[in-house]
This record gives structure tokens, sequence and C-alpha cells, in this order.
């Protein structure tokens, strides 16, 4: 224990008097908030308004549309249930509306009793539209906690996007900063660490320290505390940054520390196994690009996975930031700490893999 | 390989009989137990790569409060076995034992009854040495006090510059604080692998002075070097290595009577023509670069051979004489030369 504080102490020394780290760790999330915020954020309210039709008007569709009142970026207000659900849009120049079928208690109530049963709900808005990407994940989320109460997991509550073009522009603020906090976890980590590996390897640090008594996974471990630290640090910059400039109302939950805790793991393990084939430091650089930067537009750091192509959702599926951006946006935004926890398990299991991997195939002797 | 039946006489003699012992042993160690394990014991020890046998077969032990000297050029396989017995390597073949232990699985006991100046150590550039030496100790379990600290690195002369940073420190205060970290864990035995390569003359008479200390205070050492000088100043028992192999071993003193060819006058820059007019003489000579270089084997005779060369009228440069030294052996047993004090394979 006291040999990885003080090797967390050491690295953490070397780290803020190396500055150019703590640039990219500290004072360009920050940056980065400033200019997308500016450029996306500067009109509307941070709330979206959804319009819901209950056609089922049961217990089961109040408790849904009471839960997504209940989200921090939602403002319902309700279509008459006799009412034609696309006319009624388009003649309120509607932005983004719920449709809740008739049967929505009954497919619940079916699933409870083990019946295989889904229910279809219609999302109809401009898909190109960030307040149509925030509505999405925001009735996604509480769709995957009635999901997961209700029915074990069973699909039982779908979404069916739908398409009604030319509507209004709305901010983004409170989408988009779960989603830089993620960019923050995958890249001060990742970077870093494949740096650090790199320079370890070049200047024979790994064998002076094999030397001493200190193991491999002791001197991850510093790495990842000292990670933790930094990104706490970070995050409360980047919070107190769109509280200040933008009015945040996306809140730092427990389980968004917990999140933020097993992705910081996962990334500075990741960095490390990438480092396992690093010997010099631009190849470290390329190698962590490579991953780092299609990981950071395809798992929706900048915008909604739900919001691209079904082609790359699928593919964002498989990859591990995906989870933090969206256990960070369900928590964060939409106050749905059951969706999280989902995401906060993958991300955990992903983390246990990379830091074994890490601490066995990293290798500090020589052949 | 009549020379390596030399070395074996040397090591079949040395385990049994007492009375082979070097100086310092006999005052420092008086009190020691002779029958004690070496600190270093080394036997067939191999390691191959695809096309290389870095270290082909080698045999020695270390006795306690011994300054041993690993001496060959670059390549020699020095490196290789060092880090063998620091149990950063793997052998491919053979026994190597340090402080009891076998260095494949024990280790982990003895981590911190050794210390370790690598080949070419670098610090850590943004740490400063006070902080680096403090660092270096939690490491090996060590909690040290601001004052032992400051002693650490006084002890290796970097007092004034303990609170610069490492990247800012000159070649020679580099490797005193990579020895002061070495040192943290006050160890038993001291592995210092080239430690003076690349220091300008000054830093490495300085260094000599720190790792004589560090001797006197009854450490074990494995020095390894490419320099004859350093191994003749510094060592009580000198291994020299060439491809892998030990090809002599004993006291510089000792390698130098057995294997050195007594005194030898030097015709400096006489050349070709020095060579004729010396052997038209009826004396045995041989031609070393420009230099003509006579062997005399006993110390009666010089003055004689001096007077039958002195009369030699090719122009040359100077006539010197010298005694034989380390250099000698190795020219003698590899066949290597020195380019700039340094061994050439
Ligand atoms: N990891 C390795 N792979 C292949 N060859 C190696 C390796 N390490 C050392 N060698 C070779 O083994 C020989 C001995 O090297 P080394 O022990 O570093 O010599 P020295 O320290 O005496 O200069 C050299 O020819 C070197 O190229
Ligand atoms: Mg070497």
């Amino acid at each position: 224990m006291n040999r990885v504080l003080a090797d967390m102490k050491a690295f953490g020394t070397q780290y803020i008097r190396s500055r150019v780290g703590t640039f990219f760790a500290l004072v360009f999330p920050i940056l980065l908030i400033l200019l997308f915020g500016a450029i996306f954020g500067s009109s509307g309210s941070s709330q979206v308004t959804l319009y819901v039709q209950d056609q089922d008007n049961q217990p089961a569709s109040h408790a849904f549309t009471d839960a997504l009142n209940k989200t921090n970026v939602l403002t319902i207000r309700a279509i008459p249930p006799s009412a034609d659900f696309s006319q009624y849009i388009r003649d309120h120049s509607i932005n983004v509306a719920l449709q809740i079928p008739p049967g929505f208690q009954d497919a619940l109530a079916k699933a409870e009793n083990g019946t295989r049963a889904t229910v279809n709900l219609t999302l109809a808005g401009d898909q190109t539209q960030s307040s149509y990407g925030i509505a999405v994940s925001a009735v996604d989320a509480v769709a995957t906690a009635f999901n997961l109460q209700v029915a074990k997991a069973a699909p039982v509550v779908n979404i069916l996007p739908t398409s009604v073009p030319g509507l209004r522009h709305l901010t983004y603020i409170d989408l988009f900063l779960p989603g830089i906090i993620g960019f923050t976890i995958l890249s001060t980590p990742l970077f870093g660490m494949t740096a650090i590996c790199a320079e370890y390897r070049s200047r024979r640090y790994f064998k002076l320290l094999a030397t001493t008594k200190l193991s491999k996974a002791q001197w991850l471990a510093a790495k990842v505390v000292f990670h933790i630290v930094l990104l706490f640090v970070s995050v409360a910059l980047m919070v107190l940054t769109g509280i200040l400039v933008f009015g945040l109302k996306a809140v730092v939950t427990p389980m968004a520390i917990l999140i933020i805790i097993a992705g910081t793991i996962e990334f500075t393990s990741l960095g490390m196994v990438l480092g396992i084939f690093v010997r010099d430091p631009e190849t470290g650089a390329a190698i962590a690009n490579a991953i780092g930067f299609p990981m950071m537009f395809l798992a929706g750091s900048f915008f909604p996975v739900d919001a691209m192509p079904s082609f790359l959702q699928a593919g964002a599926r498989l990859l591990p930031l995906t989870y933090i951006n969206e256990g960070l946006r369900a928590t964060m935004t939409f106050g749905t700490d059951a969706t999280a926890f989902i995401d906060l398990l993958v991300t955990l299991g992903f983390a246990v893999v990379f830091f074994v991997v890490a601490a066995r195939g990293l290798s500090w002797k020589s052949r | 390989m009549s020379r390596l039946s030399g070395l074996k006489g040397l090591r079949a003699r040395r385990p049994s009989n007492q009375s082979f012992s070097w100086g310092h042993r006999g005052r420092r160690d008086g009190g020691g137990d002779p029958t004690a394990e070496p600190v270093i014991d080394v036997r067939g020890l191999t390691k191959h790569y695809a096309d290389i046998k870095a270290v082909d077969g080698i045999s020695f032990e270390v006795e306690k409060g011994q300054m041993f000297s690993l001496l060959g050029p670059n390549g020699a396989g020095k490196t290789t076995t060092v880090e063998i017995l620091e149990g950063l390597r793997d052998p491919t073949s053979g026994e190597a034992r340090v402080l009891g232990v076998d260095v494949r699985k024990g280790y982990g006991k003895i981590r911190n009854r050794v210390g370790v100046l690598p080949q070419d150590f670098e610090p850590f550039d943004r740490l400063k040495p006070r902080e680096a030496v403090a660092y270096w100790a939690h490491l090996f379990d060590r909690t040290l006090t601001k004052e032992e600290v400051a002693g650490l690195i006084r002890t290796v002369g970097l007092a004034d510059r303990a609170d610069t940073l490492a990247m800012n420190l000159s070649g020679g205060e580099r490797r005193r604080l990579g020895i002061a970290m070495s040192l943290v864990g006050k160890p038993k035995l001291v592995f210092l692998d080239e430690p003076t390569t690349g220091l300008d003359p000054g830093a490495r008479r300085e260094l000599w002075g720190l790792i004589r200390q560090l001797k006197s205070e009854g450490t074990t050492i494995l020095l390894t070097t490419h320099y004859l000088d350093e191994a003749e100043q510094l060592a009580d028992d000198v291994a020299i290595m060439n491809h892998g192999k030990i090809v002599a071993r004993g006291s510089p003193a000792d390698l130098i009577a057995k294997h050195g060819q007594g005194h030898s006058i030097v015709l400096a820059g006489a050349g070709e023509d020095g060579l004729s007019a010396v052997r038209a003489r009826g004396v045995v000579a041989e031609l070393q670069g420009a230099d003509v270089v006579v062997q005399v084997p006993l110390a009666s005779d010089m003055r004689r051979m001096l007077e039958k060369l002195a009369s030699i009228d090719t122009p040359l440069n100077e006539i010197y004489t010298r005694r034989a030294s380390l250099e000698d052996v190795f020219l003698n047993l590899v066949g290597a030369r020195m380019q700039e004090g340094v061994l050439a394979a």
C-alpha cells in the first residue's frame, strides 16, 4: 500500500510538472465544452418539451409518463387521446411527440407473468435535431428501466422512431456534457498511459522498477488511482463551467461517480495493454489515436448513439466508451440509475479484463 | 584454449585453499565464516539468443565484501550476465545463486538486499534527487527520514544538487543519483554495470572514490567495465570476458604476472623500418600500430637491452619502458586492442 502511494505521489509530481499532460487533462475538455456549448447551446431552453399521447390511459402508462417527467430534461405536455397523432403534431408545430398505444399495461402485465409480449411506442420528430436526440435518450432510458423492473430485462417496451421534418433547434448542453466527461475518461488515461509505457520502455524505467519490490499490478494500481483523482478534478471543473456558463441541469450522481471510477480503471488499463506493444513514443501516439479517435466519435461522445444510422449503432455496442457515455447520460441527465447500472456493470467488466490483461501482459524483464 | 585450462586451475584451487585470499578479506572479514556461501555463485551459466550465445557457460563466485569485476569489450556478455544475476532475465541453462537464493525463483526474498545501477542509467527527469531517493526507498518498504535522505545524498556528493530537477543534472551527477537510489535499501550486494562509461575523466575519478568508499563499508560489489584502468584500480578480482566466456580470472596483479609479459621497451613511431633495424640486431620485437615493442621478461635484462636499442638511427618519436598492464593481458588473451582507453574486440 505504501509502495502504491509513494509511486502515485512521485508519478503525480512528475505529471504536474510536465504541463502538457495537465493541459490535455484539465484545460482541453473545458475548451471543448465552451466551444461546442457556444455553437449548439446558445439558443433555446435546456429542456425539451415532449408531447405525449396516452391512448392506453392505465396506471402503467401514467407511471411511464411520470417517469419521463422526472428526468431533468423533459417537460411533458399531453395530446388528447382522441386526436389524430400526426395531424396534431403538424397543427401545433410540435418538436417531438410520443405515442403510447392501447394495450401498454396489458403487455407489461403479460411480461410480468412470464409471457412474451412487446409494445411499440412511437416517437415522432426530426431525427436530425438535437432535441430529438435528447428525447430519444430520455425515453429510451425510461423504457429500459421499465423493461428491467417489469420483465427482468426482456424488451417489452420498444420505441419506433418516426420522422416529422421541419422542427425547431434546441440546446443540448445537458446531453453534451456527460459525453465530454466520457471523452475525457477515454482520452486522459488512454493517451497518457500509452505515452508513459513508451517512455518507460525506451528509457528503461521498467527495468529499473523491476529491481524494486513494486509489482506490476501495484504500479498499474498507482496509475489508476492517480488518474481517478485527476478525472475527479477534471469533472469538477467541467461541471462548474457547465453550470456557470450554460446553466447546466445535469447532476453528478453517486452512480456517475461509480461510472467515472470504473471507466478510468478501464481506460488506464487499456492504455497499458496497448503499451505492451509500444516500443517508442511515435508508435504509442499512433496506436492510441487509431483506437481512441474513432471511439470518441462512434461511441456517442459528441451526439447520442441513438441519433446515428443503425449500422453505426450496432458497431457502437461493441465500443467500451459507448457504455460510459450512455451510463453517464442516463444517470446525470435523465436520472435513470437503473439503466446506468447496466452500463456500470459492462464498464466494470471491461475494466477487470483490461486490468488483468495489462498486469499479466506487460513485461518488465528483458528476454 | 591453454588459457582456459589456466583459468580452471585458478578456480579449482580457490574454494578449498584458504591461503588464496584477497588482502582486504583477511582484514575485514577475518571473523567471517570461511564455509559461508558465496554472495554470488554461478555455475555453467548460459544465455542463448537466436543468433548468438551471449553467455556461454561461465562459472565464478564472489565472496562477501569483495569487489569483483567483469571486464570485457562491448558485446562480451557482461550486461546479460549481470541482468541474470539481478533476476531481470532468465538464463538458458546453468545455475546462478545470489545471497543464497536461485535467481529464477527466489528473488522476491532478496530484492531489498540487492542494489542495482543499470547500464546507461537514466533518472526520472522531473524528480529532484531528494524526492527520487525518498520515493525509491518506499519501493523497498523503507521510509527514510529527512536526515537519512540528506545523508545518503551527501554520501554520493550531491548535497548542493539535491533540489535540482534530475533533467538538469550532469552525466556524472545522474550516475551518483543512480548510485544513491541503488543504496536506499542498505544492500549487501550492489551491481554496477559500466558505472563510468561516457563520463569525463574527472567525473570518473570522483565516482571511483565513491565506489571505493562503498566497498570500504563492507558492501559486496559486482562491477562491469570495459575500461582496463577501472578494473585495475578498483577490483580485487577480475574475470576477463569475451564472446560470452570467461577467458581469465584473478586479481589484476595475478593476471598481469601470469598473462602479461613483464616489462617492455617501446620505440614509439619507429614503424616498419624500426622493426627491421631492431631485428637486424637479433632482438625479438613486434609491431603494434606504428610502435615497435620489445618484450623484456626479466627486469635485470632491461639495461643491456636499452643499450642495444639506443644506437638505432631510424627516426622515431621516443623510447620508453613500460610495465605490463591489463592491456597486455588483454592483447594476449583476446587479441583486443585499446582505442582511447576502451577495449575494442
Ligand atoms: N535481448 C537480446 N536479443 C538478442 N541478442 C542480445 C540480447 N541481449 C543481448 N544480446 C547480444 O548478446 C551479446 C552480449 O550483450 P551484452 O551482455 O549487452 O554485452 P556487454 O554488456 O558485455 O556489452 C551482444 O552480442 C548482444 O547483441
Ligand atoms: Mg553492457
